[in-house]
C-alpha cells in the first residue's frame, strides 16, 4: 500500500469502526433504564428492611465499622478485606457497599477528568486519539455506574454519595501528581479499574440482596473490560487470568470519611 | 505486520504467572463447596424474591428459546420451589448449563485452531496466541464448574450446550476468514458472560455465586478483545492487531469499541437449564 493510500485506509477504518460503535448510544439508552430499575428496587428493599436486625444478620453482620455516620467518629480499621465481622452499624450493609461503590465510581470519573484536562493542557505529551476516546467513554460509563448506585442509596432514604472516595483519593492524587505521560495515566487508570472490579466481585459474594448483586454483576464485567483495554494499550496481555481475583478490592473500611446521612 | 514474537511469548509467560496466582485461590473456593454443598441455601430461599426476579428476567430470555418458553419456564419452576433441596438442584442445573457453555467454547476454539488463518501458517500470531490462551482459560472454567457441581452432589456436564452447538455447527462451513471466526467466538463469549451475569444474582450457593462472578468478567474481557479485533479487521487494519499495538496509529473509535455498554447486558443469556444434564 502506498503512502497516498494510507489516509484512505485510516478513513475507512475510522468509518467502519464508527459504524460498529454507532449503537453505543442506543445500547446505553436500552441498558440504563433497566439498571435504574434494579437500583431503585434495591433501594426500595433496603428502605423497607432498614432497621430490621434480620436484614443485617442476613447480610452476615459484615459491617467493618469503617463508615462515618453523620456526627459519629470513625471506627477501627478493618484490615484489607472488604467485609469482616465487626460491630453492627445502623447503616445497612448494602447501603455501605453502595456508598463505597459510588465513591469509587466518583473517583474514577474525577481521575479520568483530570487526565483529560491535563491532556488538553498539553501536560501529557501527544495523546493518541484512541486513548482520548477511551478516557471520555470510560469516564461517562463510570458516571453511569455512580448514578446507578446513588439511585439505590436515594431510594433507601439516604443522601447520595457525590464525593470521590476520600481514602483512596489521597493515594491517587499523589500518584497523579507524578504522571507526565499517557502511559502513566493508563497505569493509574488500570489500578482504579482493577480496584473497582475486585470490589464488586467481593460485594457479589457478600451481599444477599439479589438487586445489589444484579447491579454489581452488570458493572463488574465492564470494569474488567476497561482493564483489558488498558492492559492492551500498555502492551500487556489483555486477559491475564482465568479467574478475576479479590486482591485489589477496597475494604469496607474505605467508607471512612463518607457521610451516610438520612435524606 | 508489526509484532514482537519474543515479546508476546514473554507477555504470555507473565500472564501465566498471574494465572497461577489466581488458580491458587480456586482450591480454597472449591473447598468451601463441600460445606456449602450441605447448606447451599443457608439464608433460606425467598420464594417471592426468586419468583419476582425470574419474572423480571422473562423479557431477557435468549431469543432462540423465546418460541418455546421451555428454558425459562423450568427456571421459574425451579426458582419458585422454595425448599433448600430444590434450590440446590436448581444451582446444579445452572452450573451444568454454565459448564456446557465452557465445553462449547473449548471445542469451538479448538476447531478454529485447525484453520490456517487462525492456528496455521497464515495466522496473525497475536490472534493465534489469543485463541490458544482463551481456549485454555475456558478449560480452567470448565474444570472449576465441574468440581463445584460434584461437590454439590451433581453430575458434571461433559457435553456442549445443545442449542448453541447447532449454531456453531451451522456456522462451521462459513468459517472462511478470521472475521467469521471472530464473529462466532464473540457470540459465544457474549452469551457466556451474559449468562453468568444473570446467574450471579440467581444462584443460592454462595460458592457458586462467587465462582460464577469470578468468571463472568473474564468472558467479558474475551468479548472486548474480540470486538476490538473485529473492528480492526472490518476497517482493513489487520496489521494493527499487534501486541503492543501501534496506539498512535489506531483510529479514535478503537478506544471504545471494546466496551459498548455501561452495564453488561443480559439479553444474550442462555436459558437456565438449557445445558443441564438430562
Amino acid at each position: 500500500m502506498s503512502k497516498n493510500e494510507q489516509p484512505n485506509q485510516m478513513e475507512l477504518s475510522e468509518r467502519e469502526l464508527a459504524r460498529l460503535t454507532a449503537d453505543l448510544d442506543e445500547a446505553h439508552r436500552e441498558a440504563y433504564p433497566k439498571m435504574r430499575e434494579s437500583a431503585l428496587d434495591l433501594g426500595s428493599q433496603l428502605n423497607q428492611t432498614f432497621g430490621r436486625r434480620g436484614f443485617l444478620a442476613s447480610a452476615g453482620a459484615l459491617i467493618a465499622g469503617g463508615a462515618v455516620l453523620a456526627g459519629a467518629g470513625p471506627a477501627a480499621a478493618a484490615g484489607r478485606r472488604m467485609l469482616s465481622p465487626a460491630a453492627a452499624s445502623p447503616v445497612p450493609t448494602d447501603v455501605l457497599v453502595a456508598g463505597l461503590a459510588a465513591s469509587l465510581e466518583n473517583l474514577a470519573v474525577a481521575t479520568y477528568g483530570s487526565a483529560l484536562s491535563a491532556a488538553k493542557a498539553g501536560k501529557l505529551g501527544k495523546v493518541p486519539a484512541a486513548i482520548a476516546t477511551f478516557a471520555v467513554t470510560a469516564q461517562a460509563q463510570h458516571a453511569d455506574h455512580a448514578a446507578a448506585w446513588n439511585s439505590a442509596i436515594s431510594a433507601a432514604g439516604y443522601k447520595k454519595i457525590t464525593v470521590a472516595n476520600p481514602t483512596i483519593a489521597k493515594s491517587v492524587s499523589a500518584a497523579f501528581a507524578k504522571v507526565t505521560n499517557v502511559t502513566g495515566v493508563a497505569e493509574l487508570a488500570l489500578s482504579l479499574e482493577e480496584a473497582a472490579a475486585a470490589t464488586y466481585l467481593e460485594a457479589i459474594g457478600a451481599v444477599t440482596s439479589s438487586q445489589a448483586v444484579e447491579v454489581a454483576a452488570t458493572i463488574q464485567p465492564v470494569e474488567m473490560q476497561h482493564a483489558a483495554i488498558l492492559n492492551f494499550v500498555l502492551g500487556r496481555y489483555p486477559v491475564p487470568v482465568s479467574f478475576a481475583t479479590l486482591a485489589a478490592a477496597a475494604p469496607i473500611s474505605d467508607t471512612k470519611g463518607l457521610v451516610f446521612a438520612k435524606a | 505486520m508489526d509484532y514482537d514474537q519474543q515479546g508476546l511469548g514473554e507477555l504470555l509467560e507473565e500472564s501465566q504467572d498471574l494465572h497461577a496466582d489466581a488458580m491458587r485461590s480456586q482450591p480454597e473456593l472449591l473447598a468451601e463447596a463441600t460445606e456449602l454443598g450441605q447448606q447451599p441455601n443457608r439464608e433460606g430461599t425467598d420464594r417471592d424474591e426468586a419468583t419476582t426476579f425470574a419474572e423480571r428476567r422473562r423479557s431477557l430470555a435468549a431469543p432462540v428459546m423465546a418460541g418455546t418458553g421451555l428454558g425459562l419456564g423450568l427456571a421459574i419452576a425451579g426458582l419458585a420451589a422454595g425448599a433448600a433441596s430444590a434450590a440446590s438442584a436448581t444451582d446444579v442445573q445452572i452450573l451444568q448449563t454454565q459448564q456446557s457453555l465452557e465445553n462449547l467454547a473449548i471445542a469451538t476454539y479448538g476447531v478454529a485452531l485447525t484453520l490456517p488463518f487462525i492456528g496455521g501458517h497464515s495466522a496473525n500470531p497475536v490472534v493465534k496466541a489469543f485463541v490458544m490462551k482463551t481456549r485454555s482459560q475456558h478449560q480452567d472454567h470448565d474444570n472449576a464448574f465441574g468440581s463445584l457441581i460434584k461437590s454439590l452432589g451433581g453430575k458434571p456436564q461433559n457435553s456442549p450446550d445443545p442449542v448453541l452447538l447447532k449454531v456453531v455447527n451451522k456456522a462451521k462451513p462459513g468459517l472462511k476468514s478470521a472475521a467469521a471466526v471472530v464473529a462466532l467466538a464473540l457470540e459465544l463469549e457474549d452469551g457466556a458472560a451474559a449468562t453468568y451475569v444473570r446467574d450471579a444474582a440467581i444462584l443460592k450457593s454462595v460458592t457458586a455465586k462467587k465462582l460464577t462472578a469470578s468468571i463472568m468478567g473474564v468472558e467479558a474481557q474475551h468479548a472486548a478483545v474480540l470486538r476490538a479485533v473485529q473492528a480492526l479487521l472490518a476497517g482493513g487494519a489487520a496489521g494493527d492487531i499487534a501486541l503492543p499495538p501501534p496506539v498512535a496509529a489506531l483510529p479514535a473509535a478503537a478506544g471504545k469499541v471494546g466496551f459498548p455498554n455501561p452495564f453488561f447486558p443480559t439479553a444474550a443469556a442462555r436459558p437456565l437449564t438449557e445445558g443441564s444434564v438430562r
